[in-house]
């Protein structure tokens, strides 16, 4: 038998059902623009009666009870989320090191101003004027001011090199490192306990999902991890997610925890003043060596990795690629000007020195005191009087090839390189120029890439306002319609109750 | 597919983004005139470029070294033109006297007159500019010919006796090395040096100041059994001393003279190896300048603009750009929103 009133029910929970969609409607469209927001659905149940529950078998029709909200879920696709994520990380890391180079270039680059290479020219032009009138002090002093240029223009390269690096170490060291990564690790690792309390008590915290996942797409822009679950059992019928996230080198296969479920792991860095390696303070999982650097493989930490320790031989040109080359290029211009200059090789005559008197480097570079002290003592000539053979042979030395050895001081060093020293600057600014054409390229096909990650997950996350519309049309319909059975139901038990047996009245 | 709000906005903004970069780069390329302003533009350009700066700087520095040589040329011509006319004037004034009429006293006079020569010819050979004597060869700082004694020297020697060495091959030597000593300067021959002595190759630079040993003339020769030496100065010295002289010997003073005139003939050979080397400097320069002009033209291949095509590229962009703009404010706007009642 059918109670009487079982059917107010049915019509009660599909107002109750058409209402929650129209409010989780309202939601979605409040939250077009949100961030990280992923669009909710009310998951509706149809019920129905069990006759297994029932004393007697009742043979016949069994009509269903209506509709039950059992849940507001995510429209989320896990498998973009770990794609999405390994890109941002490569993309994080090619527009870091795209943006470090871009900065080198604008050090060296002469094509849009003057530098080296044309100090260099104006030098050898002076060394030119020189060879006319060697004897006069006039030119002499003009072409000391010329060499000076040289050497000032070296050392600001230097500086400026010097000053790009420090910057990257600091933007590492203080803003990606201390401030972005460890602060959302922590986030992450809180989010996860609210989670875990809001879970355990039944409940369903999308917003706090939604918070959680922005924060983790932010974390692999800054590092290669890789995100898991577990399932975790609370109780005997309750069984909840474990987030971990580890740093995951897939070169290696090995990875390192960073966050799991509350616990996280923070990172620090080192600076030998040659240079950095990252450590992580563990207070789970510790790794065998503190010392984790090698384990970036992508995210801007890899990229300023790559910037800061690039040395460039069979691996990336970075920051300490440059400064060396310039140290090389300083300390060979000296030495092969300073042996010219010197003629009896016990008394050597230098014109450049170091201005600590150490081994010469592109930022220590100057002229010597006896040049600085009188314009003439550049040797003009080995033959005596007034001739100037000595000065074409600097300037033919600067024109020709030149060896660069590694350690200038040390003839029996590594060669580096072996060409006129326009040859080896121009070099050096094609490395930076190629360098920044080909991470322009892979950033470009990069950011391509994550952006159509990121409209396909749009696609199944994101709201659509004609679709939302259409939807809380259909509510209202619905709602309408259910609110009208209820008014059916209403005069169907009018009728019994009031009309029915009155005949004859 | 699902198209969502957010999709639309970012798609849209990327492209808004990515067509004003390049309406940006084509902007800086119109007005700066210059293909690329980075070398990351357009790398094996900007290295090409930095090869033509360099090689233009260059020439630029033969070109001065060219225009100084010849300023320097011309100064020593004027010189030599100057000694070219003391000499006849010189001629003039022997010939007077050589004249069988004239008296003792005229004679005299014609003496003072050739020594008052003389000492222009002193003045002349030491000229110089700006601190710096023409005729000293290598030696430009000390005045090169002096008179010790009445005797002229050069840069230090005695121009008649043989110099300072022991054997005649010996002296041989060093007078060619003074002849050939001289100041030289690199005006693009590719200057090389002697792998051995190190010593540059004279053939790949330019030498263009002048030995004055070799316009004055150096040694002696036997004229009528008696040594007279070969140097103007000196030859002018001895007909003054001739003319003055008590025992004056007509024959002796025309032996002189025919020598003289032999020796002179070294001034007009100066000028002409001056004149050719002032041409030869010319021919130079206007290679240089037609080289420059090809590397000119060559830079603004490389690194110029062609106006045309850039403003073409420019003006077909800013319609993609206006096309985007329109379109994206229609796009953006509606909903079913705008049309629930």
């Amino acid at each position: 038998m059918r109670p009487t009133f079982l059917a107010f029910h049915t019509a009660s929970r599909a107002l109750a059902a058409s209402q929650a969609n129209m409010d989780v409607t309202g939601n979605n469209i409040a939250n077009v623009n949100t961030a990280g927001y992923t669009r909710q659905r009310v998951d509706l149940n149809s019920i129905s009666s069990s006759g297994y529950t029932q004393k007697f078998a009742v043979p016949g029709a069994s009509v269903g009870y209506g509709v039950e909200v059992s849940q507001i879920s995510q429209i989320r696709d896990p498998f973009l989320d770990a794609r999405y994520r390994d890109q941002a990380s490569e993309n994080g890391k090619l527009e870091t090191i795209l943006s470090g180079l871009s900065d080198l270039e604008n050090i060296f680059d002469e094509a849009s101003t003057e530098g080296l290479m044309h100090e260099i020219s104006k030098f050898v032009n002076e060394l030119q004027t020189l060879a006319q009138t060697p004897a006069a002090g006039d030119i002499a002093l003009i072409t000391r001011t010329a060499a000076q240029k040289v050497t000032q223009i070296m050392n600001v390269y230097a500086k400026q090199v010097t000053q790009v690096r420090n910057q990257q170490i600091f933007d590492l060291s203080k803003v990606v490192i201390e401030n972005e990564f460890n602060t959302k690790v922590k986030n992450i690792a809180d989010l996860n306990a609210q989670i875990r309390k809001e879970q355990t008590y039944g409940n369903i915290p999308n917003e706090l999902m939604d918070k959680r996942n922005l924060l983790i797409d932010e974390l692999s822009e800054l590092a290669n991890i890789k995100v898991t679950s577990h399932p975790e059992r609370i109780s005997e019928d309750l069984v909840i997610e474990r987030l971990t996230i580890s740093l995951y080198d897939t070169a290696t296969g090995t990875s390192i925890g960073l966050v799991d479920s509350e616990l996280y792991n923070t990172l620090y860095l080192n600076d030998d003043g040659n240079s950095v390696t990252v450590g992580i303070a563990s207070s789970f999982g510790a790794p065998d060596t503190a010392d984790i650097t090698h384990r970036f493989s992508g995210g801007s930490i890899r990229g300023y990795l790559d910037l800061i320790n690039g040395e460039g031989i069979n691996e990336f040109r970075g920051t300490l690629y440059y400064r060396n080359s310039m140290d090389i290029l300083a300390s060979n211009f000296a030495r092969v000007l300073n042996d010219l200059n010197t003629i009896d090789p016990a008394d050597s005559k230098p014109l450049f020195a170091a201005s600590d008197g150490g081994s010469i480097t592109a930022e220590n570079i100057r002229i010597s005191d006896q040049w600085l002290a009188d314009p003439s003592f550049i040797t003009t000539t080995l033959d005596g009087a007034d001739g100037s053979d000595n000065i074409l042979r600097m300037i033919s030395a600067i024109d020709s090839e030149a060896v660069f050895y590694k350690d200038a001081a040390d003839v029996t060093s590594e060669v580096m390189f072996k060409g006129s020293f326009d040859q080896f600057m121009s070099g050096l600014i094609g490395e930076v120029a190629l360098d920044v054409e080909l991470y322009q390229n892979y950033a470009d096909t990069s950011i391509n890439v994550l952006s159509t990650l990121f409209a396909t997950r749009e696609s199944i996350s994101g709201v659509n306002l004609d679709e939302e519309g259409i939807n809380l049309m259909a509510y209202q319909k619905t709602y309408n319609a259910a609110a009208r059975y209820f008014t059916a139901l209403d005069e169907a038990v009018d009728t019994i109750i009031n009309r029915m047996g009155i005949v004859g009245r | 597919m699902r198209i969502t709000n957010k999709m639309i906005t970012t798609q849209y903004t990327r492209s808004l983004n990515n067509l004003s970069a390049e309406l940006n780069r084509l902007n800086t390329q119109v007005s700066s005139g210059r293909k690329f302003a980075k070398a990351s533009e357009d790398t094996s350009g900007a290295i090409k470029a930095f090869q033509i700066r360099k090689d233009l700087s260059k020439i630029q520095g033969y070109q001065d070294n060219i225009a100084h040589a010849k300023a320097s040329l011309t100064n020593a011509e004027s010189a030599l033109m100057h000694i070219e006319e003391l000499m006849q004037d010189a001629t003039e004034k022997i010939i007077l006297g050589l004249n069988g009429t004239q008296s003792e006293e005229e004679r005299a006079i014609i003496a003072t007159e050739l020594r008052s020569i003389q000492g222009q010819l002193l003045q002349t050979l030491n000229s110089n500019a700006s601190d710096s004597y023409y005729f000293g060869g290598s030696n430009t700082t000390e005045k090169p010919f002096e008179v010790i004694d009445g005797k002229l020297r050069y840069n230090g020697y005695d121009l008649d006796l043989p110099l300072p060495l022991d054997t005649p091959e010996a002296n041989e030597a060093m007078v060619k090395a003074l002849e050939s000593d001289s100041l030289y300067m690199d005006i693009g021959l590719n200057v090389k040096f002697d792998a051995v002595t190190g010593k540059v190759d004279e053939s790949t630079v330019f030498g263009y100041s002048l030995a004055g040993i070799s316009i004055a003339g150096s040694g002696t020769t036997v004229v009528d059994g008696v040594d007279v030496s070969n140097n103007l100065y000196n030859l002018l010295g001895s007909l003054a001393e001739e003319f003055e002289s008590d025992g004056y010997a007509h024959d002796k003073a025309d032996a002189l003279f025919g020598h003289l005139k032999d020796v002179s003939r070294r001034v007009m050979g100066s000028i002409t190896e001056v004149g050719s080397k002032t041409s030869y400097l010319d021919f130079m320069s206007e290679r240089l300048a037609d080289r420059t002009f090809n590397l000119q033209e060559r830079q603004v291949e490389v690194e110029g603009v062609d106006p045309a095509y850039a403003i073409i590229q420019f003006e077909s962009q800013k319609v993609a750009y206006n096309a985007a703009l329109q379109m994206g404010a229609r796009i953006i706007q509606p909903s079913i929103f705008d049309y629930i009642v």
